[in-house]
């Protein structure tokens, strides 16, 4: 005869994985309306949404025995969303993580939030979406990104995306997606969190040019081993390394190194942020003819 | 000769069989509720009491539908508007009612509730415990039962239950998209109230 209990072990299993997140779930009272959630990174380090920091002092975080203490903004990156607060006196949980390859669409998940001091609250649905890289509104890329169907309500940002056992998949950001709300994966957040962590901000490569894709004549193309398109430089900013590096309006970008510049995402993917400081050569046609120029991108500050 | 040992079904089988079973037990349970046009559900107490939403009723002999479609009358017995409940008396025998939980939930639990969402009768939707509501303190108020769970205008007055079909609240509203319900220890606190010095006081449940 059919009975619940599978529903019963699957419901006490869920209820042991809220209880395990939260374990490294914490309050952060950031700005005058309600708390948002964190994830405790390591001992005296929590990792929020940038965006439910209004305040420069007065942060406080409330950890899962209730002690509250206070914070400080080591680091925040308004481009991911993403910020690390330094917290005195806590000795917190580290949150157990995923494995990045645990999880995938069709897969239970829960939000867990700590939005008050009454105790953790958690949604329920499943992966929805792996995607990425995707660039955020505010210009930083992310190597991937995740939707699920959970309910981010009030207070949510910031606290962790769990698996059925109650491990962290990747934090909640109501405020990316368009406002449709996704989860930021632990392993395309680790990169930014260790600029956070070491100086305080994230590093962004950058040239200083503004580009078009064109179509190459096929005598250019020939000169390229037949690549069929390139970026049309339209604007060098001034002080930047493009204009350093002697780059001309109506000069045509072809290969940056040994790879092929035929859209203005092909270049956007080869300035990441360990970049920085690093020459490369910009492969160029200049009025029909190929050169070389070394280059070497800066910190966008 | 051997008997070839079938294989245990995948869990999400097990699953969707375990929910088709928990749909029939609770099915078999709920009551809808009528009243000068206003329509609810309703969760039987005991043989002849059905507990609602003080506001699915505005008149004083709603009548009641019983799951095998049998109509009944029924008579206001009390009501407590500030809790949002109301009890109902009938003399027709209503379904035996859901074993009644009073500790409180965990939060990530499976929460299940019965009702009339959408205007179709007798739909199951599910969800989990965000928070798990409390009991009614000394100035009267209480924290309520709060689920990631959709409910509907006619889920009100019906049956939230836990993983093992037990009662642990009465659906009474949507907030922010979540749902809200009475804690069962709440509805049983108003139904000892209801029913102090009368027959059915003390029922056994």
């Amino acid at each position: 005869m059919a009975d619940t209990t599978i529903l019963s072990e699957l419901s006490d299993q869920l209820a042991a994985a809220v209880e395990h997140a939260a374990l490294s779930t914490v309050l952060v009272s950031a700005r005058r309306r309600i708390p948002a959630s964190g994830i405790a990174w390591d001992a005296t380090t929590v990792l929020t949404a940038d965006h439910v920091i209004e305040q420069d002092e007065g942060i406080v975080v409330v950890g899962p025995d209730g002690a509250s203490h206070d914070a400080t903004v080591a680091g925040r990156d308004p481009g991911s969303d993403l910020a690390i607060l330094r917290v005195s006196g806590a000795a917190l949980t580290p949150a157990e993580r995923a494995p990045d390859d645990s999880y995938h669409v069709g897969s239970l998940a829960l939000a867990v939030g700590r939005p008050s001091e009454e105790g953790p609250m958690a949604s329920f649905g499943i992966v929805s979406a792996i995607n990425g890289p995707w660039r955020t509104r505010r210009g930083h890329r992310l190597a991937n990104y995740l939707r699920s169907d959970t309910t981010f309500y009030p207070g949510f940002s910031g606290g962790p995306l769990v698996d059925a056992l109650g491990r962290v998949i990747g934090m909640n950001s109501s405020r990316l997606g368009r406002g449709a709300g996704l989860t930021i994966p632990l392993a395309a957040a680790a990169p930014v969190i260790a600029d956070l962590m070491s100086r305080g901000r994230v590093r962004r490569a950058y040239l200083g040019v503004s580009s078009q894709v064109v179509p190459l004549p096929s005598a250019l193309a020939a000169h390229l081993g037949g690549q069929q398109s390139g970026l049309l430089v339209v604007m060098v900013e001034p002080g930047s390394p493009a204009e350093a590096g002697g780059l001309l309006v109506g000069d045509i970008l072809a290969r940056a190194g040994d790879i092929p510049l035929t859209d203005t995402e092909s270049l956007q993917l080869q300035l990441t942020a360990d970049r920085v400081g690093v020459p490369f050569t910009l492969s160029i046609l200049r009025g029909g003819a190929p050169r070389d120029i070394a280059i070497t991108p800066a910190d966008r500050e | 000769m051997t008997t070839a040992v079938a294989p245990p079904p995948a869990p999400g089988t097990a699953v969707d069989d375990a929910g088709g079973h928990l749909a029939r037990l609770l099915r078999a349970t709920l009551v809808s509720v009528f009243d000068n046009g206003s329509a609810g559900a309703g969760t039987p107490w005991s043989n002849t009491l059905v507990v609602t939403n003080n506001h699915v009723v505005g008149g004083s002999a709603p009548q009641l539908v019983l799951p095998d479609g049998a109509v009944a009358a029924s008579e206001v017995v009390f009501r407590d508007e500030a809790a949002d409940l109301v009890l109902l008396r009938t003399s027709v025998a209503l379904p035996r009612p859901l074993r009644t939980r009073l500790d409180p939930l965990h939060a990530g639990e499976l929460v299940f509730a019965i009702g009339h969402p959408w205007g179709e009768r007798g739909v199951l939707t599910a969800g989990i415990a965000l928070a798990p509501g409390g009991p009614v303190q000394a100035d009267g108020r209480f924290s309520p039962v709060r689920a990631d769970l959709r409910l509907a205008p006619g889920n009100s007055g019906g049956p939230l239950t836990d993983a093992a079909g037990q009662l642990v609240g009465i659906n009474s509203m949507i907030i922010g998209g979540a749902g809200v319900a009475i804690p069962a220890a709440v509805v049983a606190e108003f139904v000892a109230r209801a029913t102090a010095g009368t027959p059915e006081a003390g029922y056994d449940r």
